[in-house]
């Protein structure tokens, strides 16, 4: 789509939506109790971060930006997964999933 | 550039879905709406393999384990009614350490602009689909197989690790199928005091008994 | 001062007491009734070694005279070494000479004594102590020597250490004797500005560069010291509770040796005081009232150990009174004899206290004259020499005190030496009558006698303490290694003062030496002359014994004499019965606001400042810790805010200051 032009929007543009995508997931994170909702807002985070790495990839076509994206997105896989085993573990039959009631790290 | 601002409204607005539904299922259809656009963003980019692998891998495998665990853990009357906020700072907390850092970085990026110089040496940029452009299979797999290899490696031991670590925490342990079944059901992991004195008073129903 | 040398008989003469004392003390329990006669023996062989380093002692060459050995040197005017001159080689004869022979008595007087080889440890430490003092070529020195001589008379005085009032009195004369070091002390550190140095030789070399101001301190600071250790007004009360040792420590340190370290210093000194005339009233007019005041208050006492005390601090007066203005071969030549008639005192009180099995009181006592002749005739010529009678020593070492008073131009000076020497007969004589002469009664119930009279309860006049418990001797007869000494010493006593005859006699050929013909001090001409003066104090010295006579001495006072002693037990005035207040004026000025100073820090400062700035210091810490211990709610996003808050941290600070280049 972009043939040999540089980028039509500036870099810019990317790193803020990137950011604001970013923050969208820490609100995420910080406000919501149910743990489900804290890893997806999780996930949000990754995608941000992979935005503006491929981002500076295209800027600079540089393959590095790329190839980082690609880990960042095995390793978020991964703890995706071992995220719902740990959430599995501690609200199985639980009463209510809420992380505020898992407070045994008091004090 | 229309692209883009489409593309950047779909994407914030599925996140503020994500963020705000009320059923967890909800939540999971709107990350899907937010992987799609994307995706779409990744091949504006000339990150075509990339933008099929993000398909793959997040759409297609993350999602469905959320959907799994959300299955799993549905299983009580009313699982996901919520008790009091114990941490009501953090709603405001959030919102302006968000717009604090967004005021930031717009202030960062106006002071010092990001260059867009290109590097020498990389493959040259082409359209989507073209063999050896930039950002195409070919290219990411040069990279990804020569310069690059022991990352590679690694992420496939953590991808092992993350097997492992799943089998162990949430494997079977504890009593056998027969014995569980003889003896009932088992003690539930977190135990609250708080909770117990709400379903003494009434606040809140206890659980279903199987 | 002294020509240099190594002189190897000095040394030894120095160390051996110290080598002896640290024999005895070390392997005391191996030797027990050996160290006796290992530590009298050592000692004479130290007054040999004195003796036989005479010639040393007044070799003269290029302006000085003596001998000096320089031991280590400090920097430059701060050398130490030994200096014997004819000064020291006095007080080395009478330390070591006088020492053995007491030292000798000792063997018998403390027979049967548990730590018996303690005391003889003890006493040739004193030795040392004192040699060192005497021995120094320094002020730093002298002070190093006067506190040990300090030390030891500590350890002597309190040698029976289960009896309460034997550790008390030492203690009390430890204290005492400290404000005095910190007075030389002081004077060493003006000495030290003012000349530079801390030498006899240098300091007295650049006596004309002191300021006068600076001289006057150096002096008052260096006298303070002398009447702390000599037991002079208003620092002598030590002395007389210092009776409470064994009486031969009495005998050597608190009558011949230790307490005429002052009279030491001042003679030494003698160019200091030469140049400074207040200096020289200072320690006149204090000598002199000791003088007086110790002669009153002997007469008043009842314990024959605390009429020789107090016969010994005011003897020191005259001793002080004479130096002090600047007689200084007079003030020697009264020491001299005063060790000799002083130790006869002692020994022979001893003789009468051992015989009669640790009986101290005079009241009990009586008719002795008849059951020990020989300690009779020797505390007799003992009294006769203190009295000043023709032709005893004592006749013309205190004649000279007294007319080189009125030499210097102190009239009132010579008024009370001479009215001292009237009431110095007096109480003499009354100990010799009251314990030698009338019926003897030892067996008379003690409170017919006024002893421990419930009006006199607690009162230094409260009679003698009971004999040591414990520690009490058997009566019996002295043997030959206590009437030896004594007998020995009576010649001294009675002959001595015969080499001081005339104006060029012996001994002021041999002490003016020292002077290296230096200027002495101005003398005028007194109103009359020597002869009429030696009369006239003759005749006060007769009126003094007729007085003591008639009180207790004819023959209807004897018979009489129970009756007499417990009326002037029960109507001593409390004034003297209680020594002018002294003591109470010490603990109310001194002892009293110490005491309150240090319950106020021990029981409000310490606990309650010192401690409480800890305590809070803990307490602030636990507050903080539970102030912040409240941000661990345990909630996962109390967690990740914390988080998120450090990571906009971040972001600003590469927003605003920018990565690195």
């Amino acid at each position: 789509m972009n043939g040999a032009h540089l980028l039509a929007v500036p870099l810019a543009d990317y790193i803020g939506l990137s950011t604001v995508l970013l923050f969208i997931g820490v609100a995420g994170v910080v406000v919501r109790r149910n743990p489900l909702i804290m890893l997806m807002s999780i996930e949000l985070m990754w995608n941000a971060a992979n935005l503006a790495f491929l981002a500076f990839a295209r800027a600079w076509l540089n393959n590095a930006g790329h190839i980082f994206a690609f880990l960042v997105i095995t390793v978020a896989a991964a703890e995706a997964a071992i995220g719902l085993a740990i959430v599995v573990v501690v609200f199985h039959r639980a009463k209510f999933v809420d992380v505020d009631d898992v407070t045994l790290m008091k004090g | 550039m229309i692209v883009f601002w489409l593309l950047a409204l779909a994407l914030v607005a599925s996140a503020v879905f994500v963020i705000t539904a009320k059923k967890p299922v909800y939540s999971v259809v709107g990350l899907l709406a937010n992987f799609v656009a994307l995706a779409i963003m990744y091949l504006t980019l000339s990150a075509e393999f990339l933008a099929v692998i993000q398909i793959i891998v997040y759409s297609g495998a993350i999602l469905i384990l959320f959907v799994f665990v959300i299955a799993l853990l549905s299983s009580g009357v009313a699982p996901f009614t919520l008790g009091p906020d114990r941490l009501p700072v953090a709603a405001a907390g959030g919102t302006i350490a968000a717009v604090l850092a967004l005021a930031l970085v717009v202030f960062g990026i106006a002071q010092r602009p990001p260059q867009i110089t290109p590097i020498a040496g990389g493959a040259p940029p082409g359209p989507v689909g073209a063999a050896g452009a930039f950002g195409s299979v070919a290219d990411f797999g040069n990279a990804l197989f020569t310069t690059n290899l022991l990352p590679f490696e690694i992420t496939a031991l953590i991808l092992m690790v993350a097997v492992i670590g799943v089998i162990l925490l949430a494997g079977d342990s504890g009593p056998s199928i027969r014995q569980r079944l003889l003896r009932g059901r088992r003690e539930p992991i977190v135990k609250d005091p708080d909770f117990e004195a709400a379903v003494r008073r009434g606040e809140r129903p206890a659980e279903r008994t199987p | 001062m002294g020509v240099e040398g190594t002189y190897p008989l000095l040394l030894a003469l120095w160390l051996v007491p110290l080598a002896c004392a640290i024999a005895l003390w070390a392997f005391g329990p191996q030797l027990k009734t050996a160290a006796g006669p290992i530590g009298a023996g050592l000692v004479g062989v130290c007054f040999a070694m004195a003796l036989f380093s005479w010639p040393e002692a007044v070799q003269r060459a290029r302006g000085t005279i003596g001998a000096h050995i320089t031991l280590f040197s400090w920097g430059s005017g701060f050398d130490f070494g030994l200096l014997w001159d004819p000064l020291a080689l006095t007080w080395t004869l009478i330390i070591t000479g006088v020492g053995f022979l007491i030292i000798t008595y000792a063997i018998g007087y403390m027979e049967g004594d548990g730590s018996y080889p303690r005391f003889f440890a003890y006493m040739t430490f004193f030795v040392f102590a004192m040699l060192t003092l005497v021995l120094s070529d320094n002020f730093v020195g002298l002070l190093v020597g006067w506190g040990l001589v300090g030390l030891a008379s500590f350890f002597l005085i309190g040698y029976y250490l289960e009896r309460p009032t034997a550790v008390a009195a030492a203690r009390k004369a430890f204290v005492l004797n400290v404000v005095g070091d910190v007075g030389i002390m002081f004077a060493i550190f003006v000495v030290v500005t003012q000349a530079g140095s801390t030498t006899y030789a240098q300091t007295f070399a650049r006596v004309g560069q002191f300021s006068s101001s600076a001289l006057l301190l150096v002096c008052i600071g260096l006298f303070i010291g002398c009447a702390a250790k000599s037991a002079q007004v208003p620092l002598h009360s030590w002395l007389p509770d210092a009776m409470e040792g064994p009486t031969p420590v009495s005998a050597l340190i608190h009558a011949a040796t230790m307490v005429t370290a002052g009279v030491y210093l001042i003679a030494r000194c003698w160019p200091l005081w030469n140049a400074s005339a207040d200096a020289r009233e200072l320690a006149g007019a204090i000598g002199g009232l000791t003088a007086l005041v110790g002669a009153i208050l002997g007469c008043v006492q009842w314990d024959i150990k605390r009429i020789l005390a107090y016969s010994t601090m005011s003897q020191i007066g005259y001793m002080i009174m004479g130096v002090g203005v600047g007689a200084y071969d007079a003030g020697v030549l009264h020491f001299l004899t005063h060790a000799f008639f002083k130790a006869q005192l002692f020994l022979g009180a001893g003789l009468v206290i051992h015989a009669l099995a640790d009986e101290q009181d005079v009241r009990k006592m009586g008719g002795l004259r008849k059951q020990m002749p020989f300690a009779f005739w020797a505390m007799l010529i003992g009294v006769l020499a203190i009295c000043g009678v023709p032709p005893f020593s004592g006749f013309f070492s205190k004649d000279a005190v007294i007319y080189g008073a009125l030499e210097r131009g102190h009239p009132y000076l010579y008024a009370i030496g001479a009215l001292t020497a009237a009431i110095t007969a007096y109480y003499m004589f009354r100990l010799i009558f009251v314990a030698f002469f009338g019926p003897y009664r030892g067996n008379v119930d003690p409170s017919d006698l006024g002893i421990r009279h419930p009006e006199l309860a607690g009162t230094p006049a409260h009679g003698a303490q009971a004999p040591h418990a414990g520690q009490a001797h058997e009566p019996h007869r002295p043997g030959a290694v206590m009437n030896v000494p004594v007998a020995l010493l009576m010649i001294p006593t009675v002959a001595f003062g015969w080499l001081a005859i005339g104006s060029n006699s012996p001994w002021a050929r041999f002490f003016d030496q020292l002077f290296l013909g230096g200027t002495s001090v101005e003398t005028v001409v007194p109103p009359i002359g020597e002869g009429l003066s030696s009369a006239l104090v003759f005749a006060l010295v007769v009126i003094g014994f007729a007085i003591a006579y008639l009180r207790y001495g004819t023959a209807p006072a004897r018979r009489a004499s129970v009756e007499r002693l417990r009326t002037e037990s029960v109507r001593m005035p409390p004034v003297l019965a209680n020594a002018f207040y002294f003591d109470a004026a010490i603990d109310a000025l001194f002892v009293r606001p110490a005491q309150l100073l240090g319950r106020i820090f021990g029981g409000i400062v310490d606990p309650l400042v010192l401690d409480g700035a800890v305590r809070e210091l803990v307490v602030i810490a636990v507050a903080f810790g539970n102030r912040f211990r409240t941000l661990q709610m345990g909630l996962l996003r109390g967690y990740a805010l914390t988080i998120v808050i450090g990571v906009v941290c971040v972001i600003a600070y590469y927003a605003v200051v920018g990565a690195s280049r």
